[in-house]
């Protein structure tokens, strides 16, 4: 059993994140390098507005997304661009050793993109485990998840040869499921009956609406980016109808699923975001606005029913606690596009004018992508259990005060957004 | 007391986005195919395309979220009818303008310009702020939509007015539809402000951040459908600079106008983006930075001067409640810009003297067509939403997010 003292980390935190940027720097040194013999440079440049995109979305709309909690906001969003930074160093050298020339890694725009892809797995992993980790533990996991995403989408793409432009499998689907086999092996009984502070007030929820909207602009970008220039502007299109489709049936089912038919705030963070993570792996196929309108609306069903229903058998039944609920967002969703793949190559949906994806791969796909997410995440949750990684007991979890240095007036509890007139006043002048 | 109540829209909701959802995906099945040999050089406004997303998506949501209780359905209500309106405004402008049968096409271009149409009903919405349930929001946006495409259309068709000019119209057409929409839900408690329609520092400061987005992706609004390159980047510099010049003059005249000198927030809300918004007709045409930076300084006085007088007036003796300012915001600007647009043509053209006169006639016409086709059908829409059967809120609930959202944290204050 940690104690208290044990989440002191000035010295575990400094060295070990020092360490690796000493480490990745080396290597660096060693293997990367300029890509040099670039066809056009008007064309590679082409890809610089999605690259921006796509790191929005990584490094604003993730962040911004976790910070519903609180109490733990400072967490949410600093510990996201902790993992995000080294994570997109540690993913350029990971997947560029699977493509090495001449002994050497040669990066560009589309090797950036591909690195930031790397560390949304996770990011989402960070969201099952959000609050009940220590900033330590989360380097480890960026670390051990990038180096094993990295083996499996060589194995999707290269080996296997299934297509998953959007990456509805190998980024989503496998950081909901590596994240929620951690968490099942990190699983602390005592918070069993739920933490006072594992709960939203209404400007936490407000920022996270932020990250939301930022995820739900730029996810059409996200979509299309490593696609085939002549397919891109398929991508976004049905990336965009898919998100449309799906932010209206993540309002109507969450009107439908609670008292009164209110809306929950909940839902409408993060289901609304599901169209765009279940389109993914078709985005750059034919399959019609009406096809991706389709995959759109079942995806916010889904996913509204994955909170309501999925969430509270998983923590209180199979002791996996969810704290962003990923699965919802991005397990289900990220199923839904793989099987919504496998459907599209059995109907024989065109990628281009010859090629079609094929079924029995797409299928292979899917099912390596959840096994090694599983026994991965299993793994990295062992190693993530060592005691002395600084993990906050279980009184302190979801509180930013353990790690951070706290202002004193946002010590106290909930409540401190007043609306009276005095108060605001005392605000000001403090 | 039971009627206090908000009606639960529990039947609904639900029934009526998902039969629309239903409906929309069965006319893209039948009617839409995508863009086919596509090539790299469409992509060519994927930038601008995002910009424009981002102002409407998250500026607006975060525009209008300056009600202290009112952020969730401030930004989640934008963000259902902006995803709705675009679907509808896709089918809508499919419909009325291709020229040829069989299944239409969709571009990124196509898209595009149903963003901009749908923007339209975002500002309507900003003016019925807090006193629309979902379902009224939901039925205003499509027939907004299918409204503003028709204007558009007879512009485009009869009065020869360009596509980029006749999508401008946007500001105005959804401020004066929004307008007659509030006169029919105008109720005598909104005539001074209750509690809940204040705004407090920290909503006033995510408001802030919505206008920051609005105010950086201006540029982009106003120059992304000009095909002439030379004229786009005549477009960006001129936005640019007046909209500059506007929130400079924003500060100014926001602290001249107070008794103590100091400046409010809502004044800068409502002045910086006047600027942008005058110039949304005239950008490509103005050959000086000079003058698209008068016109900004003179927006902002409108949009000032407007905040500061008109508000009480407007709202006490013509009955109209307008939560989010979006007369002085979006209308008064636009018509500023579109009178100046004419001024500019007459110069511009008069070498020409024979038609210049039918031709300035036509000007005219084209935006006060818009206006009077916003106020009308703006007047029937208002009627239809005021049946009880939209499950109408009760004017003691207005500006209140509890109507609608679940509180999990309702124990604590907020």
């Amino acid at each position: 059993m940690p104690s208290a003292f044990a989440t002191n980390m000035r010295f575990k935190f400094s060295i070990l994140a020092i360490f690796l940027e000493v480490l990745i720097i080396v290597l660096f040194g060693i293997f990367v390098r300029y890509e040099n013999n670039q066809p056009s440079k008007e064309d590679k440049l082409l890809l610089y507005p999605f690259f921006q995109d796509v790191h929005v979305m990584i490094f604003v709309g993730f962040g911004f997304l976790m910070t519903f909690l609180k109490k733990y906001g400072f967490s949410s969003v600093s510990i996201n661009m902790l993992i995000a930074a080294l994570g997109l160093q540690w993913g350029t050298l990971m997947q560029g050793f699977w493509h090495m020339k001449n002994q050497t890694i040669n990066i560009d725009i589309e090797s950036m993109i591909n690195a930031d892809f790397s560390t949304a797995t996770v990011l989402i992993s960070f969201g099952a485990l959000l609050g009940k980790t220590s900033p330590v533990q989360m380097l480890i996991m960026t670390i051990l998840e990038i180096t094993i995403f990295s083996c499996n989408e060589h194995l999707v793409v290269n080996v296997l040869r299934a297509t998953d432009t959007g990456a509805s499998m190998t980024i989503h689907a496998f950081g909901a499921y590596f994240g929620l086999a951690a968490a099942r092996v990190l699983y602390r009984p005592g918070l069993k009956e739920g933490h006072k502070n594992e709960e939203s007030s209404y400007h936490s929820d407000m920022f996270a609406m932020i990250g939301t909207l930022f995820l739900w602009l730029f996810w059409p970008s996200f979509n299309s980016a490593i696609a085939h220039p002549d397919l891109q502007q398929r991508a976004i299109i049905n990336t965009y109808f898919s998100m449309a489709a799906c932010t209206l049936t993540a309002f109507a089912l969450s009107s439908l699923v609670k008292h009164r038919g209110k809306l929950d705030m909940v839902h409408i963070q993060n289901a609304t975001l599901a169209g765009g993570v279940a389109v993914g792996s078709c985005s750059d196929m034919n399959i019609y606005p009406f096809g991706a309108m389709l995959i759109g609306s079942i995806a916010g069903v889904i996913s509204v029913i994955g909170f309501k229903f999925l969430t509270p058998f998983f923590s209180s039944k199979l002791k996996i606690h969810d704290t962003c609920g990923v699965h919802n967002l991005h397990g289900l969703p990220g199923l839904l596009g793989g099987l919504a793949s496998i459907i599209a190559a059995v109907t024989q949906v065109k990628l281009r004018e010859t090629d079609s994806p094929s079924a029995p791969m797409q299928a292979a796909a899917l099912g390596c992508t959840v096994g090694i997410a599983l026994v991965g995440g299993a793994f990295a949750g062992l190693i993530l259990n060592l005691p002395f990684l600084g993990q906050a007991p279980d009184e302190n979890c979801y509180d930013d005060s353990v790690y951070w240095e706290v202002p004193a007036e946002e010590r106290q509890p909930a409540g401190q957004f007043s609306d009276t007139e005095d108060h605001r006043t005392v605000n000001i002048n403090v | 007391m039971g009627s206090d109540y908000p009606p639960s829209l529990r039947c609904g909701l639900p029934g009526l986005i998902l039969s629309l959802e239903t409906a929309f995906i069965l006319i893209f099945w039948f009617c839409f195919s995508n863009e086919s040999g596509s090539t790299p050089k469409d992509l060519d406004i994927y930038p601008a395309f995002q910009d424009v997303n981002v102002l409407m998506i998250l500026g607006f949501g975060f525009l209008l979220a300056f009600l202290k209780r009112y952020g969730f359905s401030s930004t989640g209500f934008n963000l259902l009818i902006a995803a709705l309106g675009v679907q509808w405004a896709v089918l809508v402008e499919g419909f009325l303008f291709s020229s040829s049968a069989g299944k239409m096409k969709i571009s990124l271009h196509s898209i595009l310009k149903a963003s901009i149409s749908v923007t339209a009903v975002l500002i309507s919405a900003g003016a019925l702020l807090g006193k629309a349930n979902p379902i009224q929001l939901i039925w205003m946006a499509m027939v907004e939509v299918a409204a503003f495409v028709t204007s558009r259309w007879i512009n485009v068709k009869f009065l020869k007015v360009e596509e980029h000019t006749s999508l401008m119209h946007v500001p105005i057409f959804g401020t004066y539809f929004g307008l007659a929409v509030s006169w029919w839900l105008y109720h005598s408690s909104l005539s001074e402000k209750v509690e809940k329609e204040k705004s407090n520092p920290i909503s006033d400061l995510f408001s802030m951040l919505g206008v920051l987005f609005v105010w950086m992706f201006w540029p982009s609004f106003n120059s992304v459908l000009i095909v002439d390159l030379m004229e786009r980047r005549n477009a960006i510099c001129n936005t640019y600079y007046a909209i500059a010049v506007s929130a400079v003059a924003a500060f100014a005249l926001s602290s001249l106008s107070s008794r103590n000198g100091k400046i409010r927030m809502i004044h800068i809300h409502h002045a910086a983006l006047a600027g942008g918004v005058a110039l949304g007709f005239s950008a490509p045409i103005i050959p000086h930075p000079w003058i698209a930076m008068i016109l900004g300084l003179l927006a902002s006085m409108v949009a000032v001067l407007g905040s500061h007088c008109l508000q009480t007036y407007l709202n006490s003796v013509l009955k109209i409640h307008d939560t989010c300012g979006v007369h002085y915001m979006f209308g008064l600007p636009g018509l500023l810009g579109a009178i100046v647009n004419v001024i500019l043509f007459i110069i511009i053209k008069r070498a020409n003297l024979s038609s210049l006169g039918y031709l300035a006639l036509i000007e005219v016409g084209s935006f006060m067509l818009t206006t009077a086709i916003g106020l009308g059908t703006g007047f029937i829409t208002g009627f239809i939403l005021t049946f009880k059967l939209w499950k109408t809120l009760p004017a003691s609930k207005y500006f209140d997010d509890q109507a609608y959202w679940e509180f999990p944290h309702l124990a604590y204050r907020f």
